[in-house]
């Protein structure tokens, strides 16, 4: 028995064009818990699906358990026990919990060549409960939230007696409380000899979680060290190869007059009863649990689902908005929270990305003037820095932050007074966070009305002027930043599932 | 705050001008030229060529509401019962004693409203796919086209009618100028407006649109009744052709249709594929099934050369949109 489960050594693998992995080392320790991180486009998601055999590297060795080997494909990886977990779960949403487990290995009953369902489902069950779960394995998967799929993933890897589990941004959807379980089954299967490589944006899930960390920057190997031994400056230093010395930018904006305001607006089965209003210059932070309503609260001012009761008011006069394009000719727009799904069209050029939402500009007559686009389109990537070549690369080459930036440079096209940002750094890299905040701060300081709905609670205190707090669709508490804190903050948001219970 | 500069014009490149799919079909209509010329001795002249090209083109017309369509990622396929529904009504309204003139207008409206009607169900009951929705309707406007002439034919139709279908400016068919007119119109406004820009849009991510103030639903049901329109259309010049109508005219267009905008590269995945194309398959599939007649070709054999063709087109195009994708989300 070796120390190392899995070593990797001088693997390089490169793509039509690019080096996306060049010369990267990686050893993993038998039964513990390695974090890995990078900033997006380190090379972390290539590096894992050469673990898993999804790549071959063009150069470099892969010892598990000491012995050289190579894959073919994800078969092989799987059959000498190494399985992946991803954020955005890939199951069969119809079928039960006990098929998604036993997917391609199914419990044959010898004599008749059919499935043996009970035993399947008993297994299943002694699974789950081995994860501190108590599912039924009957109940189809698509009613189980993120964090219960995952776990039904935890037991599939399992199922296929997984020694290396491979988990890939796990906690990016799950609430706080939800992080907690995951770390405590993470922490079990370590304990039962389990070797676990975790990736993450979050400095917590590492800090609560790993025993080592590896960063990746820029294609290369930068380093391992223990947790313990590590300070935060010192990591950042080591992912983005700069000091940010300052991830939130001082605040330039000042406040002026109201721009926007909301008397007892509400959606059936949404939210409800919702008053605040805002001001030019001013950045007003909504933050709750996830399922709080907020993102529906956003998504009602933009018109893509209307509200039900109450009333808006912009500029001192009564609108009403029926859908977005509406909302965009008053001055009101929306960076949604799904990037890829809501905003950006991946198959399109940058400029193409940019422009769709304010064409009317460039054209005359409905005839579109191309030029006039392109300069435009130039202007604006250039004002929030997008890192590309040209305006005719496409939304898909970019990395996560740089996509959220082209995402911002297309709100930009069109002539607003309010931007509703809906979870701006969402899986977005430490370097691009702090672009977009300054990117915010700047907004605000020209004028714009500015509403951040997040998740991140530093991010909250560090950039609003004023914080709202939701819960279960009702808003809690409205507060200015100086009295703000974590606690209150997280107080609010669970007053009314306290009130319940 | 801004560090770089970011380059905003693109250099032309020969390489990329010439992978298009479209030069593929200009060398097959060469190709299709070139036999059809060596097979018969008389296909090579004036006459034959506009001849041939008046019999194929009535049903392109709709190629070009379908291209938008397609590329929207929906589908009609209830184009060739309009046809048959617009142009029963045209030849009823006229023999009631209605004004020629007067029957061809109420001809495109009834077109137009078979059209709005398909997009009005989509548009209004978004859980329908198109596929389902179109066959229904495919199966009621065939169906309200035998109620109201049974199995009969209906013509009898004023000398000047003739003229769409038979007649010429000059010394091109008149077919061919509405043709080669609406073409570069349809080409325009996909390529060059706002328009067009919102069709591509919605194919490609219709969430996105909607997020971007693209009024996706009034945009499908511009484009769905403009199918309607252009079946019309075909309806009139059909009519012309063949002096008189019955129910059961225009059988299997859509698929016809639908072929030659597949041919034409556009991808049913949606968002991708030009009008061009399109347009140079009719051309395709017209001058080869007019070709392989001249040789008496029988019609089953026919069926199988452009079965054929199809599936090495969409295998073609798709292969080639893969290998771009994979180089693309390398990383």
């Amino acid at each position: 028995m070796t120390e190392h489960i899995l070593e990797l050594n001088g693997i390089t693998k490169e793509f039509p064009g690019v080096k996306a992995l060049d010369n990267v080392q990686f050893e993993l320790k038998t039964g513990e818990i390695h974090a890995l991180m990078g900033e997006n486009g380190a090379g972390k998601s290539t590096f894992i699906k050469v673990i898993t055999g999804v790549h071959q590297p063009n150069e470099g060795r892969i010892k598990l358990e000491g012995e050289e080997i190579t894959f073919q494909g994800p078969k092989d990886a799987n059959a000498k026990g190494i399985a992946a977990i991803y954020q955005h779960v890939t199951n069969y949403p119809d079928l039960s919990i006990t098929e998604n487990i036993y997917m391609g290995h199914e419990k044959i009953n010898k004599k008749t060549r059919m499935i043996n369902w009970k035993e399947m489902h008993q297994d299943a069950k002694k699974l789950l409960e081995s994860l501190g779960s108590k599912l039924d394995p009957k109940t189809e998967m698509s009613v189980l939230s993120v964090a219960q799929q995952q776990i039904v993933e935890i037991a599939k890897a399992l199922s296929s007696n997984a020694k290396i589990i491979i988990m890939d941004e796990p906690t990016a959807a799950l609430t706080h409380r939800e992080s907690e379980e995951l770390y405590k089954i993470t922490e079990r299967l370590r304990d039962e000899g389990v070797s676990i490589i975790f990736i993450s944006h979050r400095f917590e899930d590492m800090y609560r979680l790993a025993d080592r960390v590896t960063v990746f920057r820029d294609s290369q190997y930068i380093g391992t060290w223990n947790v313990v031994d590590i300070t935060n400056d010192d990591l950042i230093v080591a992912m983005v190869g700069r000091e940010i010395k300052q991830l939130f930018p001082d605040k330039t904006n000042i406040i002026k007059e109201e721009v926007l305001r909301l008397e007892k607006l509400g959606q059936i089965g949404r939210f409800k009863d919702i008053s605040i209003n805002l001001h030019r210059g001013e950045i007003l932070g909504i933050t709750g649990l996830v399922g709080a309503g907020r993102s529906e609260l956003c998504q009602a001012m933009f018109g893509i689902e209307p509200y039900d009761e109450g009333a808006m008011y912009f500029e001192g006069t009564r609108i009403s908005i029926d859908n977005p394009t509406d909302a965009i000719k008053l001055g009101i727009g929306y960076l949604p929270e799904d990037r890829q799904a809501q905003s950006l069209i991946l198959q399109w050029e940058i400029k193409q990305n940019i422009t769709l939402a304010s064409l009317a500009q460039y054209s005359k007559n409905g005839w579109l003037n191309e030029k006039k686009e392109r300069e435009i389109a130039k202007e604006l990537a250039e004002k929030v820095d997008v890192k590309t070549n040209s305006v005719f690369s496409l939304a898909s080459s970019l990395s996560g932050g740089n996509q959220q930036k082209v995402s911002v440079a297309k709100l930009l096209t069109t002539d607003l007074k309010v931007i509703i940002f809906d979870e701006p750094t969402k899986g977005v890299d430490i370097g691009a966070k702090s672009a977009i905040y300054q990117i915010i701060v700047d907004l605000a300081s020209s004028g714009y009305g500015i509403i951040m709905v997040s998740s991140e609670m530093p991010e909250v205190l560090g950039l609003s002027d004023r914080i709202a707090v939701m819960c279960e669709g009702r808003l809690t508490k409205v507060m200015g930043n100086e009295e703000a804190t974590q606690e209150k903050i997280l107080e609010a948001a669970m007053t009314k599932e306290m009130a319940v219970h | 705050m801004s560090t770089r500069t970011i380059n905003h014009i693109q250099d032309f490149s020969w390489k990329r001008f010439f992978l298009q799919w479209e030069w593929m079909l200009i060398l097959l209509i060469i190709a299709i030229f070139t036999m059809n010329s060596s097979l018969s001795p008389y296909f090579l002249n004036y006459i034959s060529i506009t001849d041939a090209t008046m019999t194929f083109l009535d049903k392109a017309f709709i190629v070009f509401p379908m291209v938008m369509i397609m590329i929207m990622r929906e589908i009609d396929i209830s184009v060739g019962s309009t046809v048959a529904l617009s142009s029963v009504v045209m030849a009823v309204a006229y023999n009631a004693g209605v004004p020629m003139v007067l029957a061809i207008m109420i001809c495109l409206l009834v077109g137009a409203l078979c059209g709005l009607f398909n997009g009005f169900l989509l548009v209004k009951y978004k859980e329908l796919s198109a596929v389902i929705v179109t066959l229904s309707t495919m199966i009621l406007y065939r169906g309200i086209a035998y109620m109201i002439l049974e199995n009969q034919s209906s013509g009898g139709f004023p000398m000047w009618f003739s003229f769409f279908g038979w007649g010429y400016v000059g010394t091109i068919p008149f077919i061919l100028i509405l043709f080669l007119l609406l073409a570069v119109i349809f080409v325009l406004v996909l390529q060059k407006t706002i328009f067009g820009r919102h069709i591509y849009a919605i194919g490609s991510n219709p969430i996105a649109s909607r997020f971007s103030g693209v009024k996706v639903d009034r945009v499908k049901l511009i484009v769905f009744t403009l199918a309607g329109l252009m079946a019309a259309i075909t309806a009139v010049f059909l009519t012309s052709r063949m002096g008189s109508t019955r129910p059961n005219v225009a059988n299997m267009y859509e698929l016809d249709v639908i072929a030659m905008v597949a041919l034409g590269g556009i991808s049913t995945a949606g968002g991708k594929g030009k009008m061009l194309g399109a347009i140079l398959a009719v051309f395709v599939i017209g001058y080869l099934q007019y070709g392989l007649g001249l040789i008496n070709v029988p019609a089953q054999s026919l069926l199988v050369i452009i079965g054929l063709l199809l599936i090495i087109s969409v295998t073609v195009t798709n292969l080639r949109m893969k290998g771009k994708l994979k180089k693309k989300t390398s990383n």
